[in-house]
């Protein structure tokens, strides 16, 4: 049976006596779109932390199509196909919106130091097609974008910094794609927007697999198929939106205790 | 919008008919500032070396005041490419012979241009990468060193030495990288500011590498039978023999200049760029943060040790005391005025560290102040230095 794209078992993390992640179990399949909710600090950033290598578990392991990438540098990891973005967008600033794709494809192309002096020719060939592709992707997203590829990436606005980290992180071809808050900082047409990209972008990229942290119930309740809620850094629930949100433990993380029982 | 619009505004709006225009633009300034570097260096009064500090920094408050001109003339530039290119190098190939055969003219000229070939390689680290790299004078003394010790001993010829001496030192590189990156930031600069200072001192404690004395006797070079001890002498016309070393530093500025430019508009140059923007990103963009961190390193000596094999046939006596921080530190300022990642802003800035103290020698004690005056003064006027980074151009408009 073919394994399933992304496996963790038991991830555990704890920073001193602060227990971040325990013992979290997260599979997700082919074209598949899960989404992680939970209160503040209940280890969702961690986790997709410890899945991209820029943390280490004290337990558990990743795997990767049955491969094990727990221990792998996180370059590596973003090479094997798991790509990200942040919570706090971090775009490459003093850049072009076309460098930040181009940057994005770094995995997929291979010219060296000795390539780039001694075969000019093609490396700049390589350049200039992966810009060309890079222009395509962020007209595929949006047109008004487009129109400023060349302009520098920390004179966006909010919602365009958004769409341009999705734009450099499909940009390497990825098995999947981890958004961390996409929808945080957006106004509701914003919000609106990006739920109509990422349908897009699973309609044009079949295979392709997301995760992502969500607090915007609109976001959370329009797009995934299952949803796993995280509380003080255990999982509490999974299950389809519907499900997930009438029950009481997930009720009781999100608006306390009090408010569950009125 | 457009005013952070950056390359599309001007191009948009003249996009015929600016061809005279874009000539007179490219000439004009290549010319006039030939013509002012050769004034600056000829002259001996000082009202008008600091006449034409004054004429330098108009120009650079009007380019501040004025961004749009500062796009025109860039504009003009790129249209106007290969006429910019044929017009500069030919300004420096018969700029020896409007020296009035002034050789300390052209000692100033060579000594310019070999710290400009180590702002470039420095540029590689400091501007691309933002890594500090106070060693860069540790390479330039290996290359000299490796270059002198082989010419000497082993009589191996001069040209051969040159690749030899940049191999070396791009080891030494890379040995350096190595250790540097387990550490970031400010422990980064400590360790090579250590590295720097050991290989100071192990030149000047060996007894092989002449100690203190240093190396004399260095043979200078010669192509096809002639010596660059003689004079050139060219239709009638006869150079001092530092014109020799004036075209060989010239030659290997341009090397450093289309080594520069091809890496920058490459995929290492890119991801170099993406790691002093963001490490974190980078590495989660595929980048091995570490691996472009140490190549940063060696591309950095592989430079630095040309120019430290040159200017060591060129005086023929090379000491540690040549080799020194102090010296690492003014290539590092050399990149910080001039312009971080901009190929002619870095040169721009060892020219001026190099020629300014040399043409205020008048201020006697006072020379170092007034030459650190003038460069906080440029940093004020332009904190991103002279030429700051430009953004990068794809063929596709």
């Amino acid at each position: 049976m073919r394994p399933p794209l992304l496996e963790a078992r038991d991830l555990t993390l704890r920073f001193g006596g602060l227990v971040a992640l325990d013992g979290v179990d997260l599979t997700l399949g082919h074209s598949e779109i899960l989404c992680i909710i939970g209160p503040n600090g209940a280890g969702k950033s961690t986790l997709f932390n410890l899945i991209s290598g820029i943390y280490r578990p004290q337990r558990g392991s990743v795997r990767l199509e049955g491969q094990d990438i727990t221990w792998l540098p996180a370059h590596r990891i973003a090479a094997a196909g798991v790509v990200r973005t942040f919570q706090t967008s971090r775009l490459f600033n003093d850049l072009t919106l076309v460098d930040n794709v181009v940057i994005g494809m770094h995995s997929r192309t291979r010219t060296g130091v000795l390539t780039a002096l001694l075969q000019p020719r093609a490396a700049r060939r390589e350049l200039n097609t992966a810009a060309r592709r890079a222009g395509e992707l962020i007209r595929s997203l949006s047109e008004d974008l487009y129109e400023r590829r060349n302009t520098l990436a920390g004179a966006l606005p909010q919602a365009d910094r958004r769409r341009l980290e999705i734009a450099r992180a499909l940009a390497s071809d990825p098995k999947m794609v981890m958004l961390d808050e996409p929808s945080s900082g957006m106004d509701d047409r914003d919000t609106d927007r990006l739920i109509a990209d990422i349908r897009r972008i699973m309609a044009q990229r079949p295979g392709l697999s997301f995760v992502i942290i969500e607090h915007d119930m609109r976001l959370v309740g329009a797009i995934p198929e299952r949803v796993m809620v995280l509380d003080y850094g255990r999982k509490i629930a999974e299950g389809c939106y519907a499900d997930i949100r009438v029950m009481p433990r997930v009720q009781e993380a999100y608006l306390g205790q009090k408010a569950a029982h009125a | 919008m457009h005013g952070v619009d950056i390359t599309a505004g001007p191009m948009a709006r003249r996009q015929t008919g600016g061809v005279v225009q874009s000539v007179a633009i490219v000439a004009g300034l290549e010319i006039g500032g030939a013509a002012l570097l050769r004034t600056f260096l000829l002259s001996d009064a000082t009202w008008v070396v600091v006449g034409l500090l004054a004429v330098f920094g108009a120009a650079f408050a009007a380019l501040q005041i004025r961004p749009r001109l500062e796009e025109h003339i860039a504009v003009a530039f790129r249209e106007m490419r290969l006429f910019a290119l044929l017009l500069g190098c030919g300004i420096v190939l018969i700029y020896p012979f409007l020296m009035q055969g002034s050789s300390y003219a052209l000692h100033l000229l060579i000594t310019a241009q070999l710290y400009a070939v180590l702002a470039l390689a420095l540029n590689f680290q400091l501007g691309s990468a933002n890594i500090p790299n106070f060693a860069t004078a540790a390479s330039y003394g290996i290359g000299a060193y490796s270059s002198a010790l082989l010419a000497i001993h082993f009589g191996i010829s001069v040209w051969l030495t040159l690749p030899v001496a940049a191999v070396v030192a791009t080891v030494f590189g890379f040995a350096l990288g190595f250790p540097a990156m387990r550490t970031r930031d400010t422990y980064l600069a400590l360790v090579t500011i250590a590295f720097g200072i050991v290989i100071h001192q192990l030149l000047n404690n060996f007894t092989w590498t002449g100690g203190p004395n240093g190396l004399a006797g260095i043979p200078a070079p010669s192509i096809l039978g002639h010596s660059f001890n003689s004079p050139i002498i060219l239709l009638g016309f006869r150079l001092p023999s530092q014109a020799n070393f004036y075209y060989l530093a010239a030659a290997l500025v341009a090397l450093s200049i289309v080594c520069a430019r091809l890496l920058h508009h490459s995929r290492v140059g890119l991801a170099w760029n993406a790691l002093r923007s963001d490490e974190l990103a980078a590495r989660c963009q595929g980048i091995n943060v570490v691996w472009y961190k140490m190549l940063a390193f060696g591309v950095d000596a592989f430079l630095a040790a040309f120019a430290g094999s040159i200017y060591a046939f060129y005086v023929s006596y090379i000491a540690p005391d040549n080799f020194t921080f102090l010296v690492s530190v003014t290539i590092m300022t050399m990149v910080i005025v001039g312009g971080m990642d901009n190929t002619f802003g870095v040169i721009a800035g060892a020219f001026l560290l190099i020629l300014l103290p040399e043409k205020l020698r008048i201020f006697d004690d006072y020379r170092l102040l007034f030459v650190g005056v003038v460069v906080i003064l440029f940093l004020l006027l332009r904190p991103q230095g002279l030429f700051p980074q430009r953004p990068r151009n794809y063929g596709d408009h």
